[in-house]
């Protein structure tokens, strides 16, 4: 053997076993695939989670794998395969049905013993993410759908924040009056942007009474409730509320707009938090947000509830427990406050009780809001977004078939006839969502 | 023995297209999910696609696009590579110019169209309208989106046909072009009775390909409309994308992809039986 073949393969040999012996030390893997974040939020997470985490829990090495926005079409194919990650990061409550009939996931049930689950999460939670019976998926974040508003455009008109649907119009031609454009919005970078405004129409219109009795199928889709919520979003869109742009703007664009004055309101989701201190102070101009206004006789305002993703522990992971710890440790006050402080909007894990977290991300609207939001949903007083409570082909359809009903190339009728004939389905086919007793 | 050497190519072969083929197929008569056990439905998912008139506008689209396809680029491409055959000064830049759109990658492109030329906000087009004209944004309304997709890839697809058609004509005997020329022949029956002729095997095999390519045309719609406004854009490989990631039938899905396999196919047969012929004769 050569000197330097020998010098180099003890080296190498000296190296592997330095690795080895480092993983070892570092305790044993647990695997998370995340979907898409940019550096600085990639940043966020390794110290606002994975590194507090592992110093916390020296059995365990919590690493991430960033996997884009294909995340879930990737986890699905690696969960049929017997693969993936320990720690299944879902793309919402839909998908954790299907997984759990296949047997991809763990029961939680016993986790939610060990580590108090039922005491710390909101129990309306605890209830979506059950399927047979047993808990299967906690949620990452949840959100709901309001109205931001340019107070300072507001101000120099003399425009109060709405609190009836008849004032959200008369404030929306006032503002058509003025070119101003009422809705912020657009759908260019997210087509289903539509369904921000469906469930918005859903919920503030026909009420969520009526939507959650037609998510259990007691009534259809086709009700008058729901006619009359499509035919007013219809005649929102015919007056020009969604301006222009819609379908060329992405909501980021759409967010500035309304910084700088250009458009007056954006009905959207409270993931919009997280641009509020990019646009508006750079514009001198400040953010108003408040629940949208319900039509009447339906309390309101209404929160509809949103579940973007979920957190589930693979059937086939070889560190259930480590997964679990790292989950729970996701939920507690700590991670809520070093996450929501940096990075608003994505992390709002649904704790029970909000009292002990510390958040300091300089935005108190948001604070407040999600404050509200936990408060609407340990009363029970929630909406519902299609995004989380429908199966997923009614959910396709719905975000391309309304543009169909805006552009005239279909009426209300026949929407939401189609609607309900993919949802009943759907149905039939057991794919919706569980949805909690109200 | 020489036989052998088959089999790595037909291995892979097998390996990456036979096999998913032959499971796209199956899965045409199974109802999927995705994730739980596939369930057998016979012809269910094809009477399910006769029956959805978005299938039909999918086809209709694909149709159109076709016919696009099939007629501008291949014009621009014929006439463009005469023109550079005839005034061979500066035909090396003009070919690197006409083909560089096919070197950049079509997720670039299409952004580049999207926030650059179309975009009210950030394109031309904006810039257009704060001038005063009453421009618009093609990929926004139902019977412009499909042609405002088509001119992007137009633009980045007709260059490579002409660089192909002008190599082609380049093995056109040069007596035959000198003779037309001292005869007075005029430019336009130059091009029909002498060149034309001479390169019809190769316009034949791009306008198969073109038959071909068009049904599978997938990147330039998804990442412009995906298929919006209201299904105004849709096209089948798109139709199929949605029916298994986002509306988890899978089953459906392979039953889109088997109707698109089937233009394909027939391009193939034609494809065949026209080079047959070429060798008989």
């Amino acid at each position: 053997m050569k000197r330097r073949t020998f010098i180099a393969g003890s080296l190498g040999l000296l190296a592997s076993t330095a690795l080895i012996g480092h993983a070892l030390a570092a305790g044993k893997t647990i695997t998370w695939w995340y979907e898409s974040a940019d550096p600085k939020q990639q940043g966020y997470i390794k110290s606002g989670i994975i590194e507090p985490f592992n110093a916390a829990n020296p059995d365990f090495n919590l690493t991430i794998d960033y996997r884009g926005t294909e995340l879930d079409k990737q986890m699905r194919v690696a969960l049929l395969s017997g693969n993936g990650p320990d720690i299944v990061y879902t793309a919402g409550p839909t998908y954790v049905a299907p997984m759990a009939r296949a047997g991809q996931l763990l029961a939680l049930d016993d986790y939610v013993t060990r580590f108090g689950w039922a005491d710390r999460i909101l129990p309306v939670f605890l209830e979506m993410g059950k399927y047979d019976g047993k808990l299967y998926a906690l949620p990452k974040t949840y959100e709901t759908l309001g109205l931001f508003y340019n107070k300072t455009l507001f101000e120099k008109h003399g425009w109060k924040a709405p609190t009836t649907i008849a004032e959200v119009e008369a404030l929306a031609d006032a503002m058509l009056a003025e070119k101003i454009v009422p809705f912020a919005s657009g759908n260019a970078n997210w087509r289903p942007a539509n369904e921000h405004y469906v469930s918005i129409a859903l919920n503030a219109i026909a009420g969520p009474e009526n939507v959650y009795k037609a998510l259990k199928g007691e009534i259809p889709w086709t009700a008058e409730p729901f006619v009359k919520a499509i035919d007013t979003l219809n005649s929102w869109w015919q007056k020009g509320y969604f301006g222009p742009n819609y379908f060329s703007l992405s909501d980021e664009q759409a967010f500035a707009q309304m910084a700088t004055g250009q458009a007056g309101m954006m009905p959207s989701g409270t993931w919009q938090f997280q641009r509020v201190n990019n646009y508006f102070p750079p514009n001198n101009a400040e953010a108003g947000f408040v629940g949208f206004p319900s039509a009447e006789g339906i309390k309101g305002p209404v929160y509809p509830l949103g579940v973007g993703s979920t957190f589930s522990i693979a059937a086939t992971s070889k560190n259930a427990d480590g997964a679990a710890a790292a989950i729970d440790y996701i939920f507690s006050d700590k991670a809520y406050s070093a996450m929501n402080s940096v990075w608003p909007g994505e992390w709002n894990t649904p704790l029970a009780d909000l009292s002990k977290v510390q958040v300091d991300n300089g935005l108190p609207l948001y604070t407040e809001a999600m404050k509200t939001l936990a408060e609407a949903v340990g009363d029970n007083q929630y909406g519902y977004t299609t995004w989380t409570f429908l199966p997923p082909a009614t959910n396709s359809y719905l975000v391309s078939g309304i543009e169909e009903v805006w552009l005239g190339r279909s009426t209300t009728a026949q929407f939401l006839e189609q609607l309900n004939a993919t949802f009943l389905q759907e149905k039939a086919d057991g794919k919706v969502p569980a949805i909690p007793a109200r | 023995m020489h036989r052998l050497y088959l089999v790595p190519t037909l291995l892979i072969n097998v390996v990456i297209i036979f096999i998913p083929a032959v499971l796209t197929v199956a899965l045409a008569f199974f109802r999927w999910d995705g994730i739980t056990m596939p369930v057998f439905v016979g012809l269910q998912n094809f009477q399910a696609l006769w029956n959805d008139r978005i299938f039909w506008t999918a086809l209709t689209n694909n149709l159109i696009w076709t016919g696009i396809f099939l007629t501008i680029p291949i014009f621009m491409g014929l006439l463009a590579a005469t023109l550079l055959l005839i005034a061979r000064r500066g035909s090396m830049f003009f070919q690197v110019i006409y083909f560089l759109p096919m070197i950049i990658a079509t997720a670039i492109l299409a952004r580049v169209w999207q926030g650059m030329i179309y975009s009210p906000v950030s394109g031309v087009n904006g810039m257009l309208q704060r001038m005063g004209f009453p421009t618009i944004d093609p990929l926004t309304q139902p019977s412009t989106a499909l042609l405002g997709i088509a001119t992007v890839d137009l633009w980045h697809w007709w260059g490579f046909l002409c660089v192909i058609f002008f190599a082609a004509l380049r093995q056109v005997p040069q007596e035959q072009i000198e003779f037309a020329r001292l005869e007075g022949v005029s430019f336009w029956n130059t091009l029909r009775y002498v060149l034309i002729p001479a390169i019809r095997p190769t316009i034949t095999l791009m306008m198969i390909m073109t038959v071909i390519w068009s049904f599978l045309v997938f990147d330039f719609v998804y990442i412009l409309t995906q298929g919006g406004p209201a299904f105004s854009s849709e096209v089948l490989s798109t139709l199929a994308y949605r029916s298994a990631f986002y509306d988890l039938a899978v089953g459906k899905a392979a039953a889109v992809a088997v109707v698109i396999s089937l233009f394909g196919l027939a391009a193939t047969a034609f494809y065949i039986r026209a080079q047959a012929k070429e060798f008989q004769s």
